[in-house]
């Protein structure tokens, strides 16, 4: 019986080793899904987008290139994958080569403060929609005049860096800080009430219950990461820069299209989160387009980065706690290669 | 001398050795598998989260348990007093059993706008999410313990006359007791639930803040190891709870009871 007993507690802990080994996000040279570029017709293995939220308008580039067929236009099967509070996309795209994923810069960088190698190649939202949804019967119409409130609430997920910029940059001390509760009900109940929201969101919901709203963009005072940058594991990167390469070339098609006419794309994203109406969508990728292309930028640039923009935001993340200094690689957390070579059919999209 | 040795050999001992083993086999999997911190911190890197952040998790631990003890206290009381309630009227018990099953089951995420609404937030509201999540237990063995009463004993106070009162308090209540005990004993630990998911909700204002707060923070800032400090803060205190009340109920049986034999020493 003991005997018994040992041997099922032997295959339980070679279970769990053999367990490790498949999480493990080494990408041994031996793995067949990466084996050596056969001739074509190549089958490869299915594609994971894992979101940051629920299917929103700032995924609609990424939904557009799926529903488009853009993905399988460069021969790549796609599957899009909805997130939610806390879904830890990083940690998943750096566990598994074949994952993709969708999340902001800033979290990028904590991310890879944890050692998740994984790399931002597409950044479609040059400007944060990050801001905080006033009433406008609150009659605050700057970030000093919300500092200087009192008996004010606000909230924000004290753990997310741009809620530590706040803090470090205004004097917050009079307002009582809260957690984000994730919807808006409560703010809708009380005027001496703010919350963290995206410009093209949660306003719209409020104003449509009746509640004229004020935004204070958090860009504004500095904080801008890159939005819904397009992250893939670096083993991937490296192993098949020619499916990455086709990856981006779908994302910024996507994104043009959702630029330029969204209609068919919402009514996918609509079906897949029916708690987001046509109409919010439709607003909201109106709403995208100066976020997107600030200052004229031309569509084809659509996705770009500069180095500056990420030395900045890391430089203000350690100056703000959110990362140790000595956990810092910024040149590592993104690049450029993807974006720069370009096919001439590409830059005729962008035209239209 | 001796039973100090056979103590320590068949109390701790046991877990001691199985808790370096897993620790090993944790350290193992981490290295070995070459497993990044972000999905699984070793443990000394969460030894070191421990000792680096002590303060912070000592304080937040006090506000969490503090709102636990509180909670737990309340609950205690409210729950033997609607148990008093369910024992005198079946009419009542029937009536409102399924009112009390839903303070079990009701998410607190669902009543929180409400409680935020009433009570505001802070550590009182804390408290009073941690007790609503103790409450059940305690109804729910209470109200078994006060019926469960020795018929022949019924029998004998209704020969003398005895009121309703004196039957509760002289007969019910301390043949409930040991159910109660019982009842205490799983509230306690729900109370610590209740605590730490209550402030995820209805929680901390700028100043204050417990053991949920530093659990969302390291989750937001995705400092896993950090995080892992938090959880075991947070079952350390509910082991401490769980202890506390062990031994108060122990000795209450003890003393009051002509108690069965694991209880006798």
């Amino acid at each position: 019986m003991s005997r018994r007993l040992l041997m099922l507690a032997l295959l339980v802990v070679s279970g769990m080793a053999a367990g490790c080994e498949g999480t493990a996000p080494v990408l041994l040279p031996h793995d067949p899904r990466l084996a050596e570029p056969a001739p074509p017709p190549e089958e490869l293995p299915a594609i994971t987008l894992q979101l940051n939220w629920f299917p929103e308008a700032e995924h609609g580039g990424y939904y557009a290139a799926l529903v488009h067929g853009y993905f399988a236009d460069e021969g790549l099967k796609v599957v899009i994958e909805p997130g939610g509070p806390k879904a830890p996309v990083a940690a998943q795209v750096a566990s598994d080569p074949w994952r993709c994923g969708v999340d902001n810069a800033d979290k990028l960088l904590l991310a890879r403060a944890q050692e998740a190698d994984v790399v931002a190649v597409f950044a479609p939202l040059q400007d944060s929609p990050r801001c905080i949804l006033l009433h406008k019967s609150a009659g605050i119409t700057t970030f000093e005049e919300l500092s200087r409130q009192t008996g004010f609430t606000l909230a924000m997920n004290p753990g997310q860096p741009f809620a530590q910029f706040l803090t470090k940059k205004l004097a917050l001390s009079n307002i009582q800080m809260v957690p984000y509760p994730g919807n808006i009900n409560q703010f809708l109940l009380d005027s001496q009430f703010g919350q963290q929201a995206y410009s093209f969101s949660e306003p719209f919901v409020a104003e449509r219950q009746g509640v004229a709203t004020h935004t204070l963009m958090v860009s504004d005072l500095g904080f801008n990461p890159y939005t819904s940058l397009l992250l893939v594991n670096a083993a991937l990167m490296k192993e098949r820069p020619d499916v990455v390469r086709k990856l981006v070339r779908a994302a910024r098609r996507g994104w043009q299209k959702y630029l330029s006419d969204p209609a068919a794309t919402n009514k996918y994203i609509h079906e897949q989160n029916p708690e987001m109406s046509l109409e919010i969508l439709e607003y909201g990728a109106a709403a995208l387009k100066p976020l997107c292309l600030p200052h004229d930028l031309p569509a084809t640039l659509l996705g770009q980065m500069t180095p500056e923009r990420w030395e900045t935001l890391a430089a203000q993340m350690v100056e703000i706690g959110s990362i140790p200094p000595e956990r810092v690689d910024v040149f590592r957390a993104f690049t450029l290669d993807f974006l720069t070579e370009q096919r001439p059919e590409d830059a005729a999209v962008g035209r239209n | 001398m001796k039973r100090w040795r056979l103590w320590l050999q068949d109390v701790v001992l046991p877990p001691a050795v199985l808790l370096l083993v897993l620790l090993l086999v944790w350290h193992a999997a981490v290295e070995v598998g070459r497993i990044k911190p972000i999905l699984l911190p070793g443990p000394l890197a969460v030894a070191e989260a421990v000792v680096r952040n002590f303060g912070k998790l000592a304080r937040a631990a006090a506000f969490s348990g503090s709102a636990a003890g509180l909670g737990f206290l309340i609950s205690l009381l409210a729950g033997t007093l609607i148990a008093f309630a369910f024992s005198q009227s079946k009419w009542l018990r029937c009536s409102g059993y399924p009112y009390a099953l839903f303070v079990q089951t009701v998410p607190i995420v669902a009543i929180a706008p409400l409680i935020v609404h009433w009570c505001g937030r802070g550590w009182h509201s804390v408290v009073l999410t941690a007790s609503i999540l103790g409450l059940f237990p305690i109804i729910s063995n209470g109200t078994s313990g006060l019926l469960s009463v020795d018929p022949d004993l019924l029998d004998l106070f209704r020969l003398n006359n005895a009121s309703r009162w004196q039957v509760l308090w002289k007969l019910r209540f301390p043949s409930a007791v040991p159910a109660l005990c019982a009842g205490a004993k799983t509230s306690c630990g729900l109370t610590v639930v209740g605590s730490i998911v209550g402030e995820y909700f209805v929680g901390y204002g700028s100043r204050s803040y417990g053991l949920g707060y530093l659990i969302l923070f390291t989750t937001d800032q995705l400092r896993m190891a950090e995080l892992f400090a938090a959880v075991l803060a947070s079952t350390l205190l509910a082991v401490l709870m769980f202890s506390a009340v062990s031994l108060a109920t122990t000795a209450i049986l003890q003393r009051w009871y002509d108690a069965p034999i694991e209880h006798r020493r």
